[in-house]
């Protein structure tokens, strides 16, 4: 269930285009910010604000990648693997971080913390091989620097968590 | 006209035509899969590649999406194309679950013949195959989606051409999923295409599902009879049952769709239920003794009475050989004209329907679809002739604007105007339409809005309930090829000749403006057509009943209880009779009350001619001989090992046939009746169709309208005598009831078929809102309406985009609609109330 309060902010949004549909996807990504992912439920409440049938938004959902129709951990983890990151060993990268994880590609971690997803290109070639968490992207990946990622995440969420 | 080369041969086609098509004219199919001709091309398969040799377009292109152009050469045998098409069919065939002996689209399926005539016949690919969970789609459709090759068939045609909007393509890239949100019945109306257009199994027909493969049918060119539009369709049987019924294309009646009555109305033909034995008063007999029986007493009947007291009566579902022998047997004996409608007023507007078309005016629903600007009065679409609502979203998607007026709740497949007018003002809001596009005409504009507040005041309505009317009418005036629609189940008598003086003022300065009416039943024109004249009405029969002169009623594939408002009135008339003889294929309840009953024949056991809302003139084969199925007769097995000469339960004959014996044995030379041939019989008995005779039936029927003929070629109802002037609202606060139709649930032949008994909705009634909180109700109330006849009891839905002080009723067999006296009903509002209060 959406709260009021997001459905008035969703509406204003969906307000300001010409037709109501266009902003099907900021609509979506809005309320994964609140909620984390894009449920059953939100799918059909968004899909009645944007006047559209629960399809055809699923439609939207399912073809973008950002999109979670499931939910997904607190960090979301995408490594590139497409051709330059290939060829700098994306496959060690996915290899450590799973095992340091405990998870296989497309799983969250137990605690909810953790979700590996490939992604294909990050513009960040230059600096392969590389992933994103959230919003920030890390590159010349080692396994070294991928531990130091992982446990400063784990320190910040026990922090965000006692605060 | 370009003219091109295809594998060495030459060919012209009209321009625009894509080389897939110029290459089908001569006989060459090139493989395809997402192309379909009702649809067009996207070119999302790559099957259909071919090299242009020489002209305007060079190497190995898509033949569907490519325009035939002069000095094309194209082969489709190049040593290239043959090589990418191989390739294409093997990519397509990786993930296939090779699952055809079980899937129901083996034997007539496209992507069985392009693996075949691409050349795959080893596989190489040894990965893991891609899966998927299928969905629940409903009672009509199966899903198996591991056999989709994403040629996006299915969503375009649900989404682009129907407008139904809960399947699509989900997912990206190699996962690409095509079905709903969430495991459900589908919404469309329209559904069963799924099943004809998708070239491979992912949707097959459920309830004929493991019946039958392909070749193991009987199929012939059949139509459909549930509604007045007679789509074309392929009728299949195996073993003594009609096993499915798939759409078949016409160019000018339904293209290459049907809709889901269509498709699975037909299991009334199979039930185990049916009649198929003649029966008097001693109980089961062959036809023969049953003629016999009936001749004799309405032998003694004509002697005692005068024949004047014998009356026939029929339907619009006879074939157009049943009426025309019913008319002529009645002549012929001196019987009283035969009806076929059990509401006098709906006769009338039949009449009325057709004595105003002519072929100037008349339209098929393929000019529908071209048309630029629609006005639909009266008519609900959706739930009185589906495929029209698909001929207007057609019409939509080329750009035209459409209008409909009705106070009952519409929905269409598409966005369009809803002004919803009440029956009784429908024709001075027609009236407003066309003097307003007539207005338009000026440029002055000044009148509009002037004329707008008339149009808003006659029309009953409230200036909210008008959106962009003005907008609408310079759109009509701007109109090249505009069409009227209009219905007759609910309207007034007088919105028939108002709709069609709106197409002929719209005629004005145009080449065209379309005029069509929906007509009550697959043959309501032929009944018009025969019932020009003479027909007292089926109400002044009853009261002839009642008073004793008329004593003997036979009723021809019809069945008045069940269409007849007053229940208890007709009940107890029919049972005042010396003699009711009974004809049909359906147990009726009629059919129960008969004293003498003759088992008949459906369409798919005689061929038979309906004529339909248009007046084309359509044949519709046997598509096998009848007799028990195989299935019920063996319970299941196999049926029983006893010699006998004939076919179980192949009694039941034709009902025109039987009419011919039973006007034999009364005396009538055989070469009047049976002597004469369908066609001299139907030729014998509508004058205008005997130019007709001898004429070679072409595939897409006869157009049988009089070409421009100013003059009425059949005779309209006469005008009322007053007494019967009915339809003018009562003085004070009333409820009109509009008895309706429902796609599923209402139709008399569909409505017994068992998986659209699955799909149909429970019955419910419909009031504007503001009526219904004046009144204190809200939305699932339980309602009781009493009437002089009864109680009619339902749930309440209430809805804003209708027309105030009507309460819309289906016609369903659940809901009492049959205690309603007569129509047009006007109820006092203190009649109806909450059940709990
Ligand atoms: S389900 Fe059938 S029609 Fe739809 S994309 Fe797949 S193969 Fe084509
Ligand atoms: S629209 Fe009417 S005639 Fe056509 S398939 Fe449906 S019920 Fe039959
Ligand atoms: S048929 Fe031409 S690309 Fe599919």
């Amino acid at each position: 269930m959406l709260s009021d309060a997001l459905k008035e902010t969703l509406r204003g949004k969906i307000a300001q285009g010409e037709h109501p549909r266009e902003h099907a996807v900021d609509v979506m990504l809005e309320i994964q910010k609140r909620c984390g992912y894009m449920s059953d439920e939100a799918m059909e409440e968004a899909a009645t604000l944007l006047g559209m049938s629960p399809l055809e938004l699923e439609e939207l959902a399912t073809f973008y990648d950002h999109i979670y129709r499931e939910p997904v951990g607190k960090y979301v983890i995408r490594v590139c693997d497409s051709a330059v990151c290939w060829m700098h060993g994306h496959l060690s990268v996915v290899d450590h971080l799973t095992s340091l994880l405990g998870i296989g590609m497309g799983e969250t971690t137990p605690d909810g913390l953790f979700t590996v997803l490939p992604v294909c290109c990050l513009g960040y070639c230059d600096r392969a091989p590389a992933m994103m968490i959230n919003q920030r992207i890390f590159g010349q990946l080692t396994p070294e620097k991928i531990d130091r990622v992982i446990r400063r995440l784990r320190e910040e969420a026990s922090f965000d968590e006692a605060e | 006209m370009p003219r091109l080369i295809i594998d060495e041969r030459e060919i012209e086609v009209p321009p625009g035509t894509k080389v897939i098509d110029a290459a089908e004219r001569l006989g060459i199919l090139i493989p395809r899969f997402c192309y379909h001709e009702g649809l067009g091309a996207v070119g999302a398969c790559r099957m259909c590649a071919v090299q242009f040799v020489e002209g305007p377009v060079k190497g190995l292109q898509m033949s569907c999406m490519v325009d035939a152009q002069d000095g094309m050469v194209v082969s489709t045998s190049h040593e290239e194309a043959v090589e990418f098409r191989r390739f294409i069919i093997e990519c397509l065939m990786l993930n296939h679950p090779h699952d055809c002996p079980v899937c129901d689209e083996g034997g007539q399926c496209l992507l069985q013949d392009e693996t075949v005539s691409g050349g795959h016949g080893l596989r190489r690919y040894q990965g893991k195959k891609r899966t998927y969970r299928d969905q629940y789609l409903g009672e009509l459709i199966a899903h198996e989606m591991n056999r989709c090759i994403h040629c996006y068939r299915c969503s375009r045609f649900y989404q682009e051409f129907s407008g139904y909007r809960d399947l699509g393509p989900l997912q990206i890239a190699n996962r690409v999923f095509y079905g709903r949100f969430k495991d459900g019945p589908l919404e469309s109306p329209f559904s069963g295409n799924l099943v004809d257009i998708c070239p491979t199994g992912v949707y097959t027909d459920k309830p004929s599902r493991y019946k039958a493969r392909r070749w193991d049918l009987q199929r012939t060119p059949s139509v459909c009879i549930h509604c007045s539009l007679g789509c074309n369709t392929v009728a299949n049987a195996r073993y003594r049952e009609v096993v499915r019924v798939e759409a078949r294309f016409s160019g000018e009646v339904n293209g290459h769709f049907i809709c889901d009555r269509g498709r699975f109305g037909f299991p009334y033909t199979n039930l185990p239920g049916r009649p198929r034995t003649a029966r008097t008063a001693g109980g089961e007999c062959s036809q023969g003794e049953a003629v016999a029986a009936a001749a004799e007493k309405l032998r003694e009947i004509s002697s005692t009475f005068g024949p004047q007291a014998v009356a026939c009566f029929g339907s619009s579902r006879n074939s157009l050989e049943t009426q025309c022998m019913l008319k002529r047997i009645c002549r012929l004996q001196g019987w009283q004209v035969p009806g076929f409608f059990v509401d006098p007023a709906l006769e009338r507007r039949v009449r009325a329907a057709v004595s105003l078309l002519d072929a100037s005016a008349g339209v098929s629903m393929r000019e529908v679809e071209r048309a630029d600007c629609v006005v639909a009065a009266g008519v609900d679409p959706v739930n009185e002739a589906p495929m029209l609502a698909l001929a207007m979203r057609q019409a939509f998607r080329r750009g035209a604007e459409i209008l409909v007026a009705d106070p009952r709740p519409i929905f269409l497949p598409f966005p369009f105007i809803h002004v919803p007018v009440s029956m009784e003002r429908m024709d001075s809001f027609l009236e407003g339409l066309a003097r307003l596009a007539g207005e338009s005409s000026d440029g002055t504009g000044v009148r509009e809005a002037d004329l707008l507040s008339q149009i808003v005041q006659n029309g009953g309505l409230a200036s909210s309930d008008l959106p962009l009317p003005v907008s609408f009418c310079r759109a009509l005036f701007g109109s090249q090829n505009p069409v009227v629609l209009c219905g007759t189940e609910c309207v007034r008598e007088s919105t028939l000749p108002a709709a069609a003086a709106l197409a002929r003022d719209l005629r004005k300065g145009r080449d065209r403006a379309g005029l069509l009416y929906v007509l009550p039943g697959a043959n309501a024109f032929g009944a018009g057509l025969l019932n020009s004249q003479g027909h007292p009405g089926f109400s002044r029969l009853l009261e002839s009943v009642e008073s004793g002169s008329v004593r003997a009623l036979i009723v021809t594939e019809s069945d008045p209880l069940n269409d007849f408002c007053h229940r208890d009135r007709l009940l107890g008339t029919l049972g005042k009779l010396d003699l009711l003889v009974v004809m049909d294929f359906l147990d009726s309840e009629t059919a129960r009350m008969a004293h003498v009953f003759l088992p008949t024949t459906t369409h798919f056991e005689s061929g038979s001619c309906f004529v339909n809302h248009e007046g084309r003139l359509q044949y519709a084969e046997a598509v096998h001989h009848g007799g028990i199925p195989i299935e019920q007769a063996g319970g299941g097995s196999h049926p029983p090992r006893v010699y006998r000469g004939d076919i179980p339960g192949e009694g039941p004959k034709a009902a025109w046939v039987i009419l011919a014996e039973l006007g034999r044995t009364l005396g009538i030379p055989d070469r009047d009746l049976l002597g004469l041939g369908p066609w001299s019989l139907i030729g014998e008995e509508i004058p205008s169709l005997k130019r007709l005779e001898g004429t070679v039936f072409p595939p897409e029927g006869i157009r049988i309208l009089s070409d421009g003929d100013p003059v009425q070629w059949v005779q309209g109802p006469e005008a009322r005598d007053g007494e019967d002037d009915r339809g003018a609202v009562p003085p004070g606060d009333f409820f009109e009831i509009l008895l309706t139709h429902w796609t599923f649930g209402t139709e008399e032949l569909s409505s017994r078929s068992g998986p659209l008994q699955k799909v149909e909705k429970e019955p419910y009634g419909m009031m504007h809102s503001d009526d219904a909180r004046v009144l204190g109700f809200s939305e699932g109330d339980r309602i009781v309406l009493s009437l002089e006849g009864g109680q009619i009891r339902f749930r309440l839905s209430v809805a804003d985009r209708m027309g105030r002080g009507v309460l819309v009723l289906p016609r369903h067999r659940k809901l009492a609609w049959r205690n309603i006296p007569e129509m047009p009903c006007f109820v006092p509002r203190d009649r109806i109330r909450r059940e709990d209060s």
